[in-house]
C-alpha cells in the first residue's frame, strides 16, 4: 500500500512537472514568455506559505554577488509532490530556470532547477 | 388494552420523531477524503472549457452584468492588466467569501452530518457551514464575508441558498482575480451532489438583482486525491513576499529583506 502510494506520488510529480503554482498571488512582475538561466549557489530555501521562495547567490564576471530570489509553489502543494524543505539544501550549487522579472530585477518565477549531478526538478528538457 | 395503546402511541412518537430528523447518517453520501477543484480558479466558463485562460483576451464569456456593473467590470479587467488590481486576500487577512469559497486552489473537505454539512478548505483555511437541521435564515441577518447557508437534503443532493453576503461593498471581497464582483443583494442556490466516486459537482445559480440581469450558473467539480493525501497548515501571512501596496493597488514582489523589487 505504502509502495503503491509512493508509485502514484511518483506519477503525480511527473505528470506535474512540478510546475509552478503560484495560485495564492498574481504572478504579474513575472514575464511568462522569457525563461532566464541562472546559475549560483544556493543560500536559502523558504519553504513556508503563501509562496516558497529559494534564495540563489549568483556571481558575475567581476565577482560581485547578487542575491536572486525565485518564486514558487506553496509548501503544501509542493509536498504533495514530493517537495522538501532539503530539496534545495543551503550551499549546493544549482542552476535554476525562471520567468524573468519584467523590470529585469533579481526575481523570477520558477521553471525547473538542475543539479551538478544532473538531477533536475520540475521542467527541464 | 391499556399495553396496545400504550405501545401504539410510542410507535407513533417514535415514527414522527424519524420523520422530522433531517437525515440519518447512514442515509448521507460519502463525501469523505481530500479533494482538489478541477480547472482555474475563475468563475468564466470559457476559462473552464479550456477554450482560453484567464488572461486570454476575447473568450471570456462574461457573467450577465447590467451597465452599470459591466461598466465596474471593465474597470477591474484593465486594472488587472496593469496589476493595480489587488486580490484581496493577498494580505492575508480576510476570509476569501463566498462564493469564492468554491474557487480556491490546494485541498478541500467535506464533512457531512445530518445536522450540518462542513465545507473545509486549505487555502485560506476557509469554513462553510451549512445548516440542515432545518433551520430558517434569520430574517435580520447581517451580512458577512461567507453569509448565512441552510439546506436539505434531495436523495444524495446537498441543496441550500446562502445569504447575506457583504459582496464588493467594502471592496474587500471578489469572486476571482478577474475582478468578478457582486453586491451585497446577491444569493445564491447551490446543488452539490457526486457524479461518481472521485468526482463532486458543485452547481451554482448566483442571482443579484443589483448587478445582474438574469441568474447566473456556474459549475465547479471537485477531484478525489489519492488515499492517504495530507493536509497543510495555510499560513498565509508566514512568509508573505507579495502584499498589495495600499496606495497603488499594485502586488508587490519583495526581496528577501523586504525590498520591494518591482518598483
Amino acid at each position: 500500500m505504502r509502495t503503491t502510494f509512493k508509485v502514484a506520488m511518483l506519477i503525480t510529480l511527473a505528470v506535474l512537472g512540478a510546475a509552478p503554482a503560484r495560485a495564492h498571488h498574481s504572478a504579474a512582475g513575472f514575464d511568462n514568455t522569457k525563461v532566464k538561466e541562472i546559475t549560483g549557489t544556493i543560500k536559502e530555501f523558504q519553504f513556508k506559505n503563501p509562496h516558497s521562495w529559494i534564495q540563489v547567490m549568483v556571481e558575475d564576471e567581476k565577482g560581485q554577488q547578487t542575491e536572486w530570489s525565485v518564486e514558487w509553489g506553496s509548501p503544501n502543494n509542493l509536498g504533495r509532490q514530493g517537495i522538501r524543505p532539503s530539496t534545495f539544501p543551503p550551499g549546493a550549487k544549482v542552476t535554476i530556470r525562471l520567468n524573468p522579472m519584467e523590470n529585469g530585477g533579481p526575481a523570477g518565477g520558477f521553471v525547473g532547477a538542475k543539479f551538478p549531478d544532473g538531477k533536475t526538478i520540475g521542467r527541464w528538457e | 388494552m391499556r399495553r396496545t395503546a400504550a405501545a401504539l402511541v410510542w410507535a407513533v412518537a417514535i415514527t414522527a420523531w424519524l420523520a422530522a430528523r433531517p437525515a440519518l447518517a447512514q442515509q448521507l453520501p460519502d463525501w469523505s477524503g481530500v479533494w482538489t477543484m478541477v480547472g482555474p480558479t475563475v468563475f468564466d466558463t470559457a476559462t473552464q472549457t479550456g477554450k482560453g485562460a484567464v488572461t486570454t483576451p476575447g473568450v471570456r464569456e462574461h457573467p450577465p452584468y447590467n451597465a452599470e456593473w459591466e461598466a465596474i467590470y471593465r474597470t477591474h479587467l484593465d486594472l488587472r492588466d496593469k496589476n493595480r488590481f489587488p486580490d484581496t486576500i493577498s494580505n492575508c487577512g480576510v476570509p476569501a467569501g463566498f462564493p469564492r469559497l468554491f474557487n480556491l486552489p490546494d485541498t478541500y473537505e467535506f464533512i457531512v452530518r445530518p445536522e450540518q454539512v462542513w465545507v473545509l478548505t486549505e487555502n485560506g483555511p476557509n469554513i462553510l457551514r451549512v445548516y440542515t437541521d432545518g433551520r430558517p435564515h434569520l430574517a435580520d441577518q447581517w451580512e458577512t464575508y461567507t453569509g448565512d447557508s441552510v439546506g436539505r437534503w434531495e436523495g444524495d443532493t446537498l441543496v441550500f441558498t446562502t445569504r447575506a453576503l457583504k459582496g464588493f461593498r467594502d471592496k474587500d471581497v471578489i469572486l476571482d482575480r478577474t475582478g468578478l464582483v457582486l453586491s451585497d443583494k446577491a444569493h445564491v442556490t447551490t446543488r452539490m451532489r457526486k457524479l461518481d466516486p472521485a468526482t463532486l459537482e458543485v452547481r451554482m445559480t448566483i442571482e443579484d438583482p443589483v448587478s445582474l440581469t438574469r441568474p447566473w450558473p456556474v459549475t465547479k467539480q471537485f477531484r478525489k486525491q489519492p488515499l492517504g493525501t495530507r493536509v497543510y497548515d495555510y499560513g498565509c501571512a508566514e512568509n508573505n513576499r507579495n502584499p498589495v501596496d495600499a496606495t497603488s493597488g499594485k502586488t508587490l514582489i519583495l526581496g528577501p529583506d523586504g525590498a520591494v523589487l518591482n518598483k
